[in-house]
């Protein structure tokens, strides 16, 4: 790891990289089936995202929301092109390397929740912080914090079964800040959620961007998530059609002056 | 964290984590029972042979058994009886007088091995009064009975008080011959001894060999088992003059037979065990199957192969070992009841059981010496059975995984 950071500096140094700089990607592509009947599910991206950003990825099924998601998530690879994370190449990163990194970096909400169901809502959200190796004061006084901003509180000792979608995001939601990510990344968070739960979890993490200057990435169809976004990038076919940055770094910049 | 998961995911599908908890409780039972039966058959056997045959030691002559020529005859034996009777740690000492020679009937003739004995003394060292299953003791008032084991008996067409004759060499090298009746026909665990073994007074037999108030061998029975290797090494330093052989000298296939029966049941339990195996990769197999988006999952979080690992092995051990104790229960249950009352083999054919000296009543024992055995065994096949599932997890690319 020591090695990759080395070499992702002298790419990237201090001058090159913004301090705000959470992510730098750059001609970025994946191609499916490169041998036969090559689809261009991202097609030479470029993208830049900055400490407090809001950021919605949109556009049709088959756009390439997802896959660059993936991407920037460390859990894909892209053909070609670099993705910097904390000035770290992650495409240099082994698969080891990367589950450490994720571990340690980013945060993930998947669109069905995806909590451990044999662990309680507590558990799920201590498990991210045990797997860092924090100490068990640590993990209590993490738990609390975070359960009383998604307002669950109540909820601690519940297994996912016995929470409803909403609830189950919002765990969700914590389990992804528990590390205290660079960024949290978010594949359609509100897709699987009645319109008042949905409305409840942009409504959380709206405050968790606002007063924690937490980088959230979203992909998503909803148009009450488009709405409360800062930053609208839309993509089509594999390429970025049209990106609000500007609107939104300044909002950013805004943010991380507060 | 990873071993709270790993317990509560044993029991996310209860119905099929109890299926093969209990196929694990029945192999261990299964492993448990043939521990046990084995032990108790061997003990049964080593008390038989101890008890019935030779006793925990005996005293020849140097030579005598090079070709137990009767000429070959213990030394001082009377006064070496009267010495050996002192030790504490002897409880009776028996001497007998042996030769071999040949059975004639009117209808046919067999060799075999003539006992001089002194009846009440036998009758306590080898339990042959106990062995009688027609006819009497020998009685002092008459003269040359003999007792036969029913398998000659049988051989020869031989009844109670039935007429033979006894012929075999003298220790001055002539032929000598005695007419006999039987008195008593004995049948003892030991179907190729009966056939072979007869009795009667050791001082007709010295009568007829020439020889006055002597003998072959002493057999000594010990008040402890465990006092053979002591006592032997006793006599022998005060006696080196002396052949003096524990019963594992004298009935080597017996002593080979006990020291390897352990050997034969662990095998048995790897057997049971390892078709078990089958059983329990299925299981974790579908286990890991099913939740392939959940591992995924774990791995996009940042869970490391290790932890992934780890929490397969658990849950496979988990799954294994908690059938065992249910097992080890059964197992324990049972050997204690059949230890009390007795296990009948009757019904798999005594005379099979007999030709291989065993008795038909085996009394098994739980083999508590060897449970740290059997549950290194159960962990083995856990870890074997883990392997291929938590190989088929480590492989889950997180992407495929949580598109599943």
């Amino acid at each position: 790891m020591e090695n990759k950071i080395a070499l992702a500096s002298t790419i990237l140094d201090q001058e090159t990289w913004a301090n705000d700089t959470v992510i730098d990607a750059h001609n970025i592509s994946k191609v499916y089936n490169p041998e036969s009947i090559p689809v261009y599910a991202i097609n030479n991206v470029h993208l830049h995202v900055q400490k407090g950003e809001f950021t919605a990825l949109v556009g049709p099924s088959g756009s390439g929301k997802t896959t660059l998601l993936n991407l920037i998530g460390g859990l894909d690879k892209p053909d070609d092109g670099q993705i910097f994370i904390n000035k770290i190449d992650i495409t240099q990163l082994s698969a080891n390397e990367l589950i450490d990194f994720r571990l340690k970096n980013i945060g993930f909400v998947f669109q069905s929740f995806n909590l451990i169901p044999v662990l309680t809502a507590k558990e799920n959200v201590e498990f991210i912080m045990q797997l860092q190796g924090a100490s068990k004061s640590k993990r209590e006084a993490r738990v609390k914090q975070l359960f009383e901003q998604i307002e669950l509180n109540d909820k601690l000792n519940n297994r996912p079964s016995e929470l409803s979608g909403g609830q189950q995001q919002r765990v969700a939601v914590a389990r992804a800040l528990a590390s205290k990510p660079q960024f949290v990344l978010a594949d359609e968070p509100t897709a699987n959620l009645d319109s008042k739960s949905a409305a409840n979890l942009l409504d959380i993490m709206d405050k968790l961007n606002k007063e924690e200057h937490i980088t959230f990435i979203f992909s998503t169809h909803d148009q009450r998530v488009i709405d409360r976004a800062r930053r609208v990038i839309t993509l089509v076919d594999g390429k970025i059609m049209s990106d609000t940055a500007a609107v939104s770094t300044a909002h950013a910049k805004e943010n991380a002056e507060k | 964290m990873i071993v709270i998961m790993a317990w509560r995911n044993i029991w996310r599908n209860k119905m099929r984590s109890v299926v093969i908890m209990l196929s694990i409780a029945i192999g261990i039972f299964a492993g448990i029972a043939v521990l046990a039966l084995y032990e108790g058959m061997m003990k049964s056997r080593v008390s038989t042979v101890i008890y019935a045959e030779t006793g925990h030691l005996q005293i020849h002559d140097q030579n005598f058994k090079n070709d137990f020529d009767p000429k070959f005859i213990l030394t001082n034996g009377a006064e070496l009886l009267k010495k050996i009777k002192l030790n504490p740690k002897v409880k009776l000492a028996a001497p007998r007088n042996i030769t071999n020679g040949m059975l004639s009937t009117t209808t046919g003739s067999a060799g075999i091995q003539i006992n001089g004995i002194i009846p009440d003394l036998e009758y306590q060292v080898s339990q042959l009064k106990l062995k009688i299953i027609e006819g009497n003791t020998f009685d002092n008032h008459k003269k040359n009975q003999v007792m036969i084991g029913q398998k000659l008996a049988k051989k020869m067409k031989l009844k109670l008080k039935s007429r033979l004759v006894l012929t075999f060499t003298d220790t001055a090298g002539n032929m000598v011959s005695g007419a006999f009746k039987v008195a008593a026909i004995y049948k003892s665990d030991n179907a190729p001894l009966d056939e072979r073994n007869v009795y009667i007074t050791i001082n007709e037999l010295n009568t007829l060999l020439g020889i006055q108030h002597s003998f072959h061998q002493i057999a000594l029975i010990l008040n402890n088992d465990d006092d053979v290797p002591l006592v032997q090494r006793q006599l022998i330093k005060k006696f080196p003059g002396y052949k003096i052989e524990s019963w594992r000298e004298i009935s080597p296939e017996t002593d080979l037979m006990v020291k390897t029966v352990d050997q034969y049941s662990y095998i048995i339990m790897i057997i049971i065990m390892f078709a078990l195996a089958f059983g329990i990769l299925n299981t974790m197999l579908m286990a890991v199957l099913e939740r392939t988006r959940e591992i995924g999952m774990m791995v996009a979080l940042g869970t490391n192969r290790t932890k992934i690992f780890l929490l397969i092995f658990l849950e496979t051990v988990f799954l294994t070992l908690s059938g065992a104790p249910i097992g080890i229960f059964v197992g324990w249950l049972v050997a204690s009841y059949y230890q009390k009352n007795g296990l009948n083999l009757s019904g798999m054919g005594q005379d099979m059981m007999s030709s291989f000296g065993f008795g038909t009543l085996i009394y098994p024992e739980f083999p508590a010496d060897k449970l740290i055995g059997v549950l290194l065994i159960v962990i083995c096949t856990a870890i074997l059975s883990c392997l291929f599932p938590a190989i088929k997890a480590l492989k889950l690319q997180p992407v495929e995984a949580l598109r599943r």
